[in-house]
């Protein structure tokens, strides 16, 4: 029953938020994040359980199992943090009862995808959790709504078109939409005759992953929604696309062999690599923090896809051990650059910098996050890093494709670097000096899940054992998993315990020394008093180094970054009105046209009759 | 990791030292060789020594900030920790330290972990300068870094290996030289090292004449001393490494053990990686310098080249 709990806290809250909202503004959030965290607490203490109803003849089926618990849990886990956020970095903005209603049904919305066992209900909540979504996309009444929001939604509508036309053929050929049932038919193999029902799906689930091509929508959304929602939007919802990858291709990695498996690694696998390193490429010219995150967003998940793709026990570990880091350091760093915003009221690159001294612990969770992203031992994300290469190079032998996605990794030290430089580092703006650290309220969400990447960059383990059940519920084979050593199919180990330990007993006893030493003749200069030329810049001054930062790369780069999956896009968008208007030519708005029409198609009618009847 | 602690330590310690000790004085060859090129007499080989003395005795120091303050830190902890995960002799003879606790993929995301540390202190300097630097030396690790990996996954590939100490117990057992196994990734790997020790022609980041030394240029006192002795111990960590992947590791404990082996051993660790060593260094006295971006495309030609023919020659191997 703790479904229906869940579900329960979750819309009751929505409803009790929006009301509010017209009693007294100061309870709104408050409400909110009650039911957020309410709602974690009801599913980790009260059975999941299995629900199972009828409506109009389809049967509706929930289920708590491990998989789904694994993604219930970044669910809830971040959109409880993300709502204690929102407390302080919503106050004072308009029309609060519309984003705490909308972000609630949408976190149920996620809940319900994690959950569903059966396609029908998977469709329903999956409309939920985007249709709120994109009214929080849009809820920043910000210049160019209707062309990045309309982006978000026309994406998401092709997306559930082919879901739709997936279920409705599925439910012709099956007569059941339970996921049990068409996995046992082999609904979900290519070679089952219905290739398009896998096909279609997984259609669906790109455009929420923002798999390339279809990516477009992200980097325009992502950064115009409230961050503490972007948190969510790109921690936690753009997962279900994971997840629904997971259930559909499970039946072809439990066969484990045969062209279907080579043809899944190839194509999904190549996609999210080239998704990777495309992203990674446009996230290190963008000269905002959003921007930059949201492409970098697009960028770990193209990692994520192309871990799913392998479908070994290395490759799967890691896309589900990416998933949730993936929820843990992009979610605190949106909740960074909300930070940011709110307190210095941009997040341009070219307008703030020096923060450091402004706000330390912000700086303090931004680096954690950034280290764990960029894959740097000892904190999380290396693990991550390290399984997806193993399983490339030991499992799958995709040995190409490892090295794209090196690059893009490695590209993405680039990105990270501007993202802390840009907010954080160089010299103080004169009008920086009355920026001060944000609420305790908005900090704790933060650190906490910057705790994630610390304490799994020694016990990855604590992750591995829950996805490890979470894969052997979906029938696939997980094996054993220590709590910090990881090992290859080789027998080939690294010990991320004894690779902390050393790290951090070096780290402090050489800042120890390095601060002992000659302590009383250290002098803390100011940024300002720098040894260029001689010269000391005025306080009204800025050298720091911030417009076209990266251009050496770029030009490196060269002819690649002249192209644009935009421009692709628009140039599909033309050639559609081209071919419509070319139809629309039918429509003469001559009387006698028409006539000629129906006279036509007596005649065929009469002409092809024994073939129609 | 075997015995008690007590000699774990000491291997610990002995090891940074013998890094440290031979990355200085490689460092104060590279001076005199470049010095008797130009046709000088250059500073003798130990003035790195009196350089960091000189440094660490500084009364006053300067710094902008934490970040600034921990920069050598992060560098210093870099070089030793990837130290103690590479075998600096074949089995037995020296101290194991960590080696096996870690594989080539850790070592190759570790040993970018002192740049990063770094490049946040330099960012934190103020110092338009430094942040040009940083700027160029992050897009030449993209440069230099991906023939690396191809050299790396085409002998992991070649070998189902991706262990350090498994490769050189190949090398040890067949007597054959990684190198001679797979050529192709072996140049990839050189051309690599070339972009690795930011020598000419790649020493653009830190171009003295146009950056004011770049990211180094706000560092002076105990911060440049514990720079410079992080940058000598990660020389001999880079030349070590190529050393054990390539050219067959040093040390033959089949044949010789005890205090013998381990100074025969460390004569031809020294004898390898010194003519390693002289490579980057004799093209870095003839070449003129890169800009960033040629240096970057240069990576991403000859070198990624050769690193893809090297998996290539890996997969159709045997």
């Amino acid at each position: 029953m703790g479904i229906i709990y869940v579900l329960g806290i979750l819309i009751i809250g929505a409803l009790a938020a929006f009301f509010v909202d017209d009693l007294n503004r100061k309870w709104t959030g408050p409400v909110a994040m009650l039911a957020g965290f309410g709602a974690a607490a009801a599913f980790a203490f009260l059975p999941g359980g299995i629900v199972r109803w009828r409506i109009l003849g389809f049967s509706m089926h929930w289920e708590t199992d491990a998989l789904a618990g694994f993604f219930a849990w970044i669910v809830l886990g971040l959109s409880a943090l993300a709502l204690m956020y929102s407390v302080k970095y919503m106050e004072g903005k308009a029309r609060q009862g519309y984003f705490y209603a909308s972000f609630l049904t949408s976190v149920a919305g996620m809940f319900g995808v994690a959950v569903s066992k059966d396609l029908l209900s998977f469709f329903i909540f999956w409309e939920i959790m985007t249709w709120t979504s994109f009214l929080l996309a849009i809820y920043n009444a910000y210049y160019g709504v209707e062309t990045k929001g309309i982006k978000y939604i026309i994406f998401s509508a092709i997306g559930a078109y082919a879901m739709l036309t997936a279920i409705v053929l599925a439910l012709g050929q099956y007569h059941s939409l339970e996921f049990s049932d068409l996995m046992a038919a082999g609904a979900f193999r290519f070679s089952s005759g219905n290739w398009y029902i896998p096909v279609l799906l997984l259609l669906g689930f790109a455009v929420k992953a923002a798999v390339l091509p279809l990516h477009v929508w992200a980097p325009a959304v992502y950064p115009k929604t409230p961050m503490s929602f972007t948190a969510v939007f790109s921690g936690a919802m753009s997962k279900m696309g994971i997840l629904g990858m997971l259930l559909i291709l499970t039946g072809i990695f439990r066969s484990a062999t045969g062209w279907e498996l080579t043809l899944v690694r190839w194509v999904l696998g190549w996609l999210g690599g080239l998704t990777a390193a495309w992203a990674t490429l446009q996230a290190i010219r963008q000269n905002d923090a959003k921007d930059l995150l949201a492409w970098s967003s697009v960028a770990q998940l193209g990692y994520i896809v192309t871990a799913v793709s392998t479908g070994t026990r290395l490759g799967l570990m890691a896309a589900l051990y990416l998933a949730l880091l993936h929820a843990a350091f992009k979610g605190s760093l949106f909740m960074v650059a909300g930070a940011v915003e709110k307190q210095a009221g941009t997040t341009d690159f070219r307008r703030i910098s020096g923060l450091i001294k402004r706000m330390p612990w912000t700086f303090l969770t931004a680096l954690i996050a950034i280290i764990s992203l960029a894959g740097i031992p000892p904190l999380g994300g290396f693990v991550g890093k390290w399984l997806l290469y193993e399983s490339l190079i030991s499992e799958t032998h995709a040995y190409f494709l490892v090295i794209l996605i090196f690059f893009a990794s490695t590209s993405a030290f680039l990105y990270s670097y501007r993202f802390l430089f840009g907010l954080f580092l160089g010299q103080e703006e004169e009008e920086a000096k009355q920026i001060t650290e944000v609420s305790w309220w908005m900090l704790i969400p933060m650190l906490a899940l910057s705790a994630v990447s610390v304490v799994t960059g020694m016990y990855p383990g604590l992750i591995f054992r829950p996805a490890a059940r979470a894969l052997e519920s979906i029938g696939l084979p997980a094996g054993q998993w220590d709590m910090s050593i990881l090992s290859n199919v080789w027998g080939n180990q690294t010990d991320v315990f004894t690779v902390g330990s050393t790290v951090g007993i070096l780290f402090v006893l050489w800042a120890l020394f390095i601060t002992f030493k000659g302590k009383k003749n250290t002098r803390w200069l100011t940024t300002k008093e720098i040894s260029t030329s001689g010269e000391i810049p005025a306080p009204e001054d800025n050298c720091t180094f911030q417009r076209g930062f990266f251009q050496p790369f770029e030009r490196a780069v060269g002819r690649l970054y002249r192209s644009s999956m935009d421009q692709l896009w628009e140039d599909i968008g033309a050639a559609l009105e081209a071919f419509f208007g070319f139809i629309r030519k039918i429509y003469t708005g001559n009387a006698q046209t028409y006539a000629m029409y129906v006279i036509i198609f007596v005649v065929l009618l009469i002409l092809f009759r024994n073939y129609i009847f | 990791m075997t015995g008690n602690w007590l000699i774990e330590l000491t291997g610990i310690v002995l090891t940074a030292l013998l890094a440290f000790t031979v990355g200085m004085f490689y460092g104060g060859l590279r001076r005199k060789v470049i010095a008797r090129a130009q046709n000088r007499v250059g500073p003798p080989v130990y003035q790195n020594f009196l350089d960091l003395l000189k440094l660490q005795g500084k009364t006053t120091n300067v710094t902008h900030g934490l970040m600034t303050h921990l920069a050598p830190v992060w560098v210093l902890v870099a070089a030793i920790t990837a130290l103690l995960f590479i075998p600096v002799l074949h089995g037995g003879l020296w101290f194991p330290n960590f080696t096996f606790k870690g594989d080539l993929i850790f070592l190759l995301y570790l040993m970018v972990m002192g740049s990063l540390g770094m490049a946040l202190g330099v960012g934190e300097t103020g110092n338009p300068n430094g942040a040009i630097g940083v700027s160029r030396g992050l897009s030449l690790i993209t440069g230099y870094e991906i023939p690396f990996v191809l050299s790396l996954v085409a002998i992991m590939i070649q070998f189902h290996t991706t262990s350090l100490t498994d490769l050189m117990h190949y090398q040890q057992a067949t007597g054959h030289w990684i190198a001679r196994e797979n050529p192709f990734a072996f140049l990839a790997a050189l051309f690599s090292v070339l972009g690795m020790f930011h020598y000419s022609p790649f020493d653009i980041i830190g171009a003295p004449a146009e950056l004011a030394s770049g990211p180094m240029s706000e560092f002076g006192g105990k911060y440049l001393g514990s720079l410079m002795t992080g940058g000598s111990i990660f020389a001999f960590v880079k030349l070590v490494l190529i050393t054990d992947l390539f050219l067959g590791g040093a040390g033959h404990p089949d044949a010789y053990t005890g205090a013998a082996g381990v100074l025969l051993g460390l004569v031809e660790l020294v004898i390898k990686t010194f003519l390693l060593y002289m490579i980057p260094v004799s093209i870095g006295i003839v070449m003129p310098r890169f800009r960033t971006e040629q240096a970057v495309r240069f990576f991403w030609r000859w070198p990624l080249l050769f690193g893809a023919l090297g998996i290539i020659w890996a997969v159709f191997w045997k």
